[in-house]
């Protein structure tokens, strides 16, 4: 079973402009392959190089350690039922030393309770619980937690942060961008414990199963 | 007042450089632009991303602000509304064009055609739900896009998402965002 193509053309690198080029270049350096995310921003080869910036930047150790920026940015895409996020950042975490187990405890609220996070872990998880839904109602008791532990620049960004994976995955999610055929086979982690809110999303997923089971025979 | 302190003087080139851009882009350094600045990173990285898209491009700037207050709405954000209200205007939008997109009658609207009411549709379920955009819609929005006016606007959309949500959670205020004249 094949994938149902994005609502735009890739554009693969024998066809992509020099920028367009050179951003590939960056993207297989950094993830050993350009995916399919990136191809399809490569009809706008000036936009795409100024939104993969602050991605370089945040899938890296900053201010805030890549590990940490691994929970946030599973809570995050999950809340936004992104299979193509999810999916990928379920691998990303885990070869960071995310344990599945830790991730499954990222869905709803298991985390509070969790013996696989601390205090520190629990505190941002819940920001970016609240930043997601409406940040109007982030409770003043969160803050307070949060800049126990973090100063300035780090909640910049852990804040950024969220807001970039917000932001790329209801970017690829409208395009209908499909994951990549490395993927096929995982079994979405965080989706089996708590399947997507969204009929769409539930519908993307039970395909992209599917695509998997075909593959294996 | 915001969450994280307003940088006021950078210790740092990435700032210096994000402040230089935004100070040429806007007119002076917008607080969103201050508040990302302790961290170098993220400072430089958003600005550019910011200013990239508050220009002209593949799209009409007139009417990606058009885009830019229904996405706002669309996420109950009102970072920055006023300013783009005014820069909306400021652009060449009639004052029906920016009321009709404050509430549904941009849906049936004399002041829009079809490929902006098509672009208004994505905003709103993207908002909602950006895994249920209907293939109806992108057989529309084909129609009256090329594939690099949709990779923007889209791109528009989800970033002033962004924009919105990491604002809102600073605490950040920037009732005017340009100091300068956008148009001669």
């Amino acid at each position: 079973m094949s994938a149902k193509p994005a609502q735009l053309p890739l554009v693969e690198p024998d066809q992509a402009d020099a920028l367009t080029k050179q951003i590939y270049e960056n993207a297989e350096k950094r993830f050993q392959m350009v995916l399919n995310i990136f191809k399809v921003t490569g009809h706008a080869s000036e936009i795409a190089e100024k939104m993969w910036n602050i991605f370089f930047e945040i899938l890296a150790e900053g201010q805030v350690d890549w590990y940490t920026k691994e929970l946030l940015i599973l809570k995050a895409t999950k809340t936004g039922d992104c299979l193509y996020c999810v999916t990928q950042h379920e691998v990303v975490a885990e070869r960071l030393g995310v344990t599945p187990e830790k991730q499954k405890d990222l869905v709803g609220q298991v985390y509070k309770d969790s013996p696989h996070f601390n205090d520190k872990e629990c505190a941002i998880v819940d920001l970016c619980a609240h930043m997601c839904v409406d940040p109007e109602q982030i409770p003043a008791d969160v803050w307070t937690r949060v800049k126990s532990y973090y100063d300035d620049g780090q909640i910049v960004e852990l804040a950024v942060t969220v807001g970039a994976y917000i932001q790329v995955s209801k970017f690829g999610d409208a395009l209908g961008v499909q994951l990549e055929d490395v993927f096929s086979g995982h079994q979405p982690r965080l989706f089996a414990k708590e399947p997507p809110k969204s009929a769409a999303a539930r519908h993307h997923l039970e395909h992209f199963l599917e695509r998997g089971k075909a593959a294996a025979h | 007042m915001a969450v994280v302190k307003l940088v006021q003087k950078p210790d740092n080139d990435d700032v210096r450089e994000a402040f230089k851009l935004a100070e040429t882009h806007f007119g002076h350094v917008p607080n969103l632009v201050r508040a990302l600045g302790s961290n170098p990173a993220m400072c430089r990285t958003i600005t550019a991303f910011i200013v990239q898209s508050l220009r002209e491009g593949r799209v009409s700037w007139g009417f990606k602000e058009l885009v830019i207050l229904k996405t706002l709405r669309a996420i109950s954000s009102f970072y920055g509304y006023g300013a783009h209200e005014a820069l909306a205007q400021e652009l060449g939008n009639s004052p029906e064009r920016i009321g009709d997109i404050a509430n549904s009658l941009w849906e049936n609207s004399p002041h829009f055609n079809e490929a902006e009411r098509a672009v208004f549709e994505l905003v709103k379920q993207i908002a909602i739900d950006a895994n249920a955009v209907p293939d109806e819609l992108w057989d529309r929005l084909r129609k009256h896009w090329d594939h690099g006016q949709l990779v923007e606007l889209d791109a528009l959309i989800t970033t002033f998402i962004m924009i919105g949500r990491v604002a809102d959670t600073l605490g950040v205020t920037d009732p005017v965002l340009f100091k300068r004249k956008v148009k001669n």
